[in-house]
């Protein structure tokens, strides 16, 4: 629950503005979603264990009502239902704010935040993901945040093909991911142990795990079941795209990103900026999403914390 | 320059002396030892002083960029960080005590459970299915089977010493406990040059 007051409020419009003036240039179309829906909707589009951190109560005939927690949701189901017939790919962009609740203990305690983001629906492959990136640099450098940003890319595939391989129950795939994302190199060492995996050692050296495209190198010694290695081309190859935007000194590939693997299905993407805590951006492909809502087809966007860029940006013009 | 958070008490010591044999020490200890902030030699590291259970909050919030602190205390807290190293430092084990060795097996209904480690407590007899009252306290937690204030304490055991010495015996290990290196998410990108320096620094002593 947060106030904002005169000159940070101003502030907080022109971030919001400077974003969506970007995504206007590239042709992004704004979308105002519903603030409040049926909590199905949300549990389709992100899953039950994020769906219910959303602030839930119930409509006058009892049916069960949310808060959007997410607005990506909301665009999926309006691209496969009321727009299923207009010509792909789709482009819509968004400034509004979800409600989730947040745990203690958590650095991101806000129940309340601004979601900047982008759907790019109906297009799939390297050029999408590539525009995705270049759409959330433009914005990070128009902030004036250039060179004090990092987004880092991986594909969930890599992390998917290695689990399948050691064909894992579902709890031991959760304490694999954990392992990973934790990075807790001793513990997930001990774990792989028992399932004499070679490829599953290839995220066992938390410092091999993030770099520019060394990482990819190292990885393929290790990691050679088909379906990771596919996913290992497609990203080396995005990684080039990015190197021939110059843009690789802003970018870090991140192996050991394996935080929303129920979600994403192909690229994932994090954002962080100097003088911020947490991440402040996500987003990835979800290709499996707009099928559950009856139309099938792939779709990539991101979203940035428009409050956590406001703190940052004005704890720096308090320093000035 | 990489800002290192480090628990006051039991893990202080052996933590600096682990990061001197990586060659990181901080300037003159003796005469700053009631100073809560301090550079090192280089002035690529400044460490921090503060309460156990702190040294999660200071990283989470990427006030401090990595911390050194015991894995009982990351159990407690729920933070989410990351944890790449083990440091091997201030090793004890979390567990199960009471006066009476059976305790686990003749209390019928509930066991009261007397801890300073109430997510751990609460966790590992839910896990099992067993119902407990959490009785929450802050210190001297071996007094309270004696007064009557609970059947079992869930505790930190080093030695085993303070125990023997209130007549309580260890029924169960819950976990053990080392020192971790833990690291802010978004510092271990921002900052990936230095926080693997100090990586590699440490896992090679």
């Amino acid at each position: 629950m947060r106030y904002y007051i005169g000159a940070e409020a101003r502030l907080r419009r022109t971030v919001e503005d400077v974003a969506m003036s970007v995504f206007e240039g590239w042709n992004y179309e704004e979308v105002i979603t519903p603030s409040v829906d049926y909590y199905d909707l949300f549990e389709q589009g992100m899953g039950q264990r994020e769906a219910q951190r959303g602030f839930r109560f119930t409509d006058n005939d009892g049916r069960l009502l949310a808060l959007r927690p997410d607005v990506t949701s909301s665009v999926a189901r309006m691209a496969a239902t009321l727009l299923s017939e207009r010509p792909r790919p789709l482009r819509f962009c968004y400034a509004a704010p979800v409600f989730r609740q947040q745990t203690q203990s958590h650095a991101e305690w806000r129940r309340e935040n601004t979601q900047l983001g982008c759907e790019l629906i109906g297009s799939g492959g390297k050029p999408a993901d590539l525009e995705i990136l270049s759409l959330a640099a433009e914005i990070l450098s128009r902030l004036n945040l250039q060179s004090r940003y990092c987004i880092t890319i991986n594909n969930v595939e890599i992390f998917n093909g290695v689990a399948a391989q050691m064909n894992l129950t579902p709890a031991a795939r959760e304490q694999l991911r954990r392992l990973i994302d934790t990075r807790e190199a001793a513990e997930l060492r001990r774990f792989l142990q028992e399932y004499d995996s070679r490829a599953g050692e290839a995220f066992s050296q938390p410092t091999q795990l993030t770099g520019k495209r060394d990482v990819i190198k190292t990885a393929r010694r290790l990691i050679t079941n088909e379906r990771s290695v596919a996913a290992l081309n497609s990203l080396e190859e995005l990684w080039a795209e990015i190197e021939s935007l110059n843009l690789q000194d802003s970018f870090e590939i991140d192996l050991g990103d394996v935080s929303s693997l129920d979600y994403y299905t192909g690229l994932s993407l994090k954002i962080f900026v100097r003088g911020a805590g947490t991440s402040v951006g996500r987003g990835g492909r979800y290709d499996g999403l707009t099928g559950s809502f009856g139309r099938a087809e792939p779709a990539v966007g991101f979203v940035l914390n428009l409050d956590a860029l406001t703190e940052v940006l004005g704890r720096e013009g308090a320093q000035r | 320059m990489i800002t290192i958070a480090i628990a006051k008490g039991r893990m202080q010591e052996s933590a600096l002396a682990l990061l001197a044999r990586a060659g990181i020490r901080p300037c003159d200890t003796a005469n700053n030892s009631r100073r809560l902030a301090l550079a090192d030699e280089t002035g690529q590291y400044r460490f921090i002083f503060v309460k156990p259970a702190d040294v999660p909050v200071y990283v989470e919030h990427g006030i401090a960029d990595c911390g050194v602190v015991g894995r009982d205390v990351l159990l407690e807290s729920e933070a989410d960080l990351l944890l790449p190293l083990d440091l091997g430092i201030a090793r004890c084990r979390i567990v199960v005590a009471a006066a009476d060795p059976e305790a686990m097996t003749k209390v019928q209904g509930m066991i009261r459970v007397a801890t300073k480690y109430s997510q751990i407590a609460s966790a590992h007899f839910g896990a099992r299915g067993i119902p407990v009252e959490i009785i929450q306290l802050s210190g001297s937690v071996e007094l309270a089977p004696a007064l009557g204030l609970a059947d079992v304490i869930v505790d930190l055991v080093e030695t085993g010493q303070t125990l023997r010495e209130n007549g309580l015996t260890v029924v169960e290990e819950i976990a053990e406990s080392t020192g971790r290196l833990v690291v802010n998410r978004a510092s271990y990108q921002l900052k990936a040059e230095e926080v693997s320096r100090l990586l590699n620094a440490l896992t090679t002593t």
